[in-house]
């Protein structure tokens, strides 16, 4: 009943095309190739391809040759952060250990206009965070230069509920600027080598802020 | 008639389409349920954090865009589902590929970002257009074909707007741009011969069955659907985003 429904319609519409002759289609057996050729394919590139890039998992070697396996690595960092930071609920920061090198802090007050300078090493994947407790209207000023590669960054804050991002960079090796709290909590950087050497950053700071906090 | 157009196994033939529709229904949801999420992890996440030329990684990303894309897929179903000479799926396609480069590069080029909304909703309407076209409504109704080439090329400028205002939303470093552009590129060409390569055989089965010029109808109009049904949803997102 459903077939005589749809041979009334297709004799209402009158196609726009023809039934296809059987001699310009594929045979069955040149179908039964093509499938298996398919599979074999798309086996291949799941194991070569797909998963690199999306797991960093690569058996095969494949991945890493194509520079797709550091993709699926780089993925599957930013994917455990982010739920890291739904846990803790964006109040904290989340707990970045692997692979820092060393940091020197000097309360450097001798220096002649900046109170602060947070000096630290990052090895290429890893992270930190140097953040400025800061009051709402609290008004800070920045340098900062990274020697021996490029540096992402993301200039960010959160604290009362709020949070706001003021800058973002990758692959840079210098900044300055105001950072003007508009509310009261942490601001400041989360600092990633996604380089390929060894990176030093020195910070340098004044202005209104109650302490610096830094997370390695 | 209606017993004399009948196939030897209607009934798996049946079956067959059934699958393949639930198939693409949960393919369909799948991708949504991947592109509801608004954190910065993912493919985006990668971009914001790299700068350089990374070519395989871009045509990587390009390829997957494409087989990822549902929209796209569909609109080359409905290109190629009448198309039975591979001469005139490799004309039809080239069309198609002409017409998504060059608004893509451009688009990302000079940043014409159209809202991602409208230029959704117009590729959905891609979608009905064809699939309508495949079932000669336009003969039937206007008493006019209009030119399927052309309508192929200037919904392939569509298609690869819809593709620039994704890329800009990536937000790919000015480092290396314009190579990983032309690789982002190239992989979406990947992309599309693997989507059409499946699709290929898979209408080569369908259509040696019996039954294919009346399940053709089904299909052609269910695509008119799911097309509609990809323009409205695009309409409330511009409306909720409003």
């Amino acid at each position: 009943m459903i077939s005589s429904t749809f041979e009334r319609m297709r004799d209402a519409m009158q196609f726009n095309a023809e039934k296809p002759d059987p001699a310009i289609l594929p045979t069955p057996k040149q179908l039964r190739r093509s499938t298996i050729a398919a599979v074999i394919g798309a086996a291949f590139i799941g194991v070569g391809v797909y998963l690199p890039a999306e797991y960093g998992i690569d058996p095969t070697g494949v991945g890493n040759v194509l520079g797709l396996t550091e993709m699926g690595e780089i993925k599957q960092q930013l994917a455990r952060e982010a739920a890291e930071d739904e846990l803790i609920h964006g109040d904290q920061s989340s707990n970045l250990i692997d692979g820092f090198l060393g940091l020197v802090v000097s309360a450097a007050h001798a220096q002649e206009v900046w109170t602060d300078t947070v000096t630290f090493t990052l090895a290429p994947d890893a992270s930190a965070e140097i953040k400025l407790v800061m009051a709402e209207g609290d008004v800070a000023e920045y340098t900062w230069v990274a020697e021996g590669g490029r540096i992402n960054f993301d200039l960010h804050a959160h604290g009362d509920g709020q949070s706001i991002d003021y800058d973002r960079g990758r692959g840079e090796t210098e900044g300055a600027g105001m950072i003007e709290a508009p509310f009261a909590g942490e601001h400041g950087w989360f600092w990633r080598n996604r380089d390929d050497a060894e990176i030093m950053v020195t910070l340098q700071l004044r202005g209104a802020y109650a302490e610096v906090i830094e997370t390695y | 008639m209606t017993s004399t157009s009948r196939g030897p196994f209607p009934r798996l033939s049946r079956r067959v389409t059934a699958l393949i529709l639930s198939v693409l229904v949960l393919y369909a949801s799948s991708v949504a349920q991947a592109l509801a999420h608004d954190v910065t992890p993912g493919d985006a996440g990668y971009i914001q954090e790299i700068w350089g030329v990374h070519v395989i990684s871009f045509i990587y990303l390009g390829a997957k865009h494409m087989v990822t894309g549902y929209d796209h897929i569909l609109f080359l179903l409905g290109v190629v589902f009448f198309l039975y000479r591979m001469k005139d799926v490799a004309i039809y396609v080239s069309i198609f590929a002409v017409g998504h480069s060059v608004t893509m590069l451009a688009g990302v080029w000079w940043g014409w970002g159209i809202n991602a909304y409208i230029i959704d909703a117009i590729i959905g309407l891609s979608v009905v257009y064809k699939a309508l076209d495949n079932l000669g409504a336009y003969q039937k109704w206007f008493g006019i074909q209009p030119n399927t080439k052309a309508a192929t090329l200037i919904f392939g400028l569509f298609h690869g707007t819809g593709l620039a205002s994704k890329i800009i939303e990536y937000d790919i470093s000015d480092d290396g741009l314009l190579w990983n552009l032309l690789a982002f590129n190239a992989g979406v060409e990947v992309g599309q011969i693997l989507a059409l390569f499946v699709i290929l055989i898979v209408m080569g089965y369908w259509r040696r069955s019996e039954r294919f010029m009346s399940q053709a109808v089904v299909a052609n109009v269910i695509m008119v659907g799911l097309g509609l049904w990809l323009t409205v949803y695009q309409i409330n997102g511009f409306l909720a985003a409003a």
